[in-house]
């Protein structure tokens, strides 16, 4: 077997501290479905359906972001992410927040493993906001929204979050700057 | 290069057993919310007026889990029924920008500091946004 794989299975290193407190959520949530099971069978049994539903969904989309993490890990340095994201990363890095966000898929949690990882390798804090912020902006319903709303709300809306999110970007920069 | 490849795969499966425990929680949570919180439940508790609507909006958008389309069929479902259009914008922004339910996970993942910063600067735009919103689309209309 893979020495590194085998390594990875076996380690006895401690549990991470954000491992525990997801155990202590997980065993939370399991007791709150024991007790509502009781309370109500029926729509917890639905509640649980939906989880599987959820799970479901994002399995693909979990993939996709560890691929690009495990892409990030080995071919991308923390010097050319300081570059590109650091610092003196100017429009452009503005311009990857924002688009990338716009553009990323799925629920905004599956995101922030990936999203940490380059902070770790010195992408400044408020383009991380940025990109979750104009996450908001979901390409494939606006065609939802418009038929709910109309094209002016839209539009207006999806002006005003892009804005909003890099006002917020830069609030960040300037508190993180700061402290 | 493949050598770095492979240890790049397994620290991010070692990411992705870090978070699992909690991503599972996380999920379970949505399932139940999704469920449980019904629409009728959170149109009670708007009452007309822009700005108790812009709040209600806010904090209700932000308890609320799904996909994005499920907040513009429930905005329009309370427009019809008389919430302001103030109250509706700050619902489904705040449904797809706040997670009071992904907190404990983007706590874990990002930090404090960084955590409670992000998602009250959020609290504060879907505010902002809404009524910013609202308030030009007028001049349109």
């Amino acid at each position: 077997m893979d020495y590194y794989l085998y390594a990875w299975i076996f380690s006895v290193k401690k549990i991470p501290k954000a491992q525990k407190s997801g155990y202590v959520i997980l065993t939370v949530v399991s007791i709150a479905y024991i007790v509502l099971f009781f309370v109500n069978s029926h729509k917890t049994y639905l509640a649980l359906m939906e989880s599987f539903d959820i799970l479901k969904m994002i399995a693909p989309i979990i993939l996709i972001v560890f691929f690009i993490m495990a892409m990030l890990n080995s071919s991308i340095d923390s010097k050319a992410i300081s570059k590109h994201l650091g610092e003196d990363s100017g429009i452009k890095g503005w311009m990857i927040a924002l688009i990338g966000g716009i553009l990323s898929h799925g629920p905004g949690y599956v995101w922030y493993p990936m999203l940490q990882e380059l902070r770790n390798k010195g992408a400044k804090d408020g383009l991380v906001v940025a990109f979750i912020y104009a996450r908001s902006i979901k390409l494939p319903w606006l065609p939802v929204m418009i038929s709910y709303f109309g094209v002016y709300f839209t539009i207006l809306l999806s002006i005003y979050v892009i804005l909003g999110a890099f006002i917020q970007g830069i609030i960040i920069n300037k508190l993180q700057n700061r402290f | 290069m493949i050598l770095k490849l492979k240890k790049a795969s397994i620290s991010t499966l070692q990411t992705l057993k870090t978070i699992a425990p909690m991503l599972f929680g996380i999920i379970g949570l949505v399932g139940l919310f999704k469920t449980f919180i019904t629409p009728e439940m959170l149109h009670s508790l708007f009452n007309g007026s822009a700005f108790h609507d812009i709040l209600v909006g806010t904090a209700t958008g932000g308890v609320s889990v799904g996909q994005p389309f499920i907040s513009y069929i429930i905005g329009g479902e309370f427009l019809k029924e008389g919430v302001s259009p103030y109250g509706v914008t700050a619902f489904i922004l705040s449904f797809v920008t706040l997670g009071v339910v992904q907190l404990p996970l983007e706590f874990s993942i990002f930090g404090a500091r960084f955590t409670l910063i992000r998602n009250i600067l959020s609290i504060i735009f879907a505010i902002l946004i809404s009524w910013i919103t609202t308030y030009t689309l007028g001049f349109f209309q």
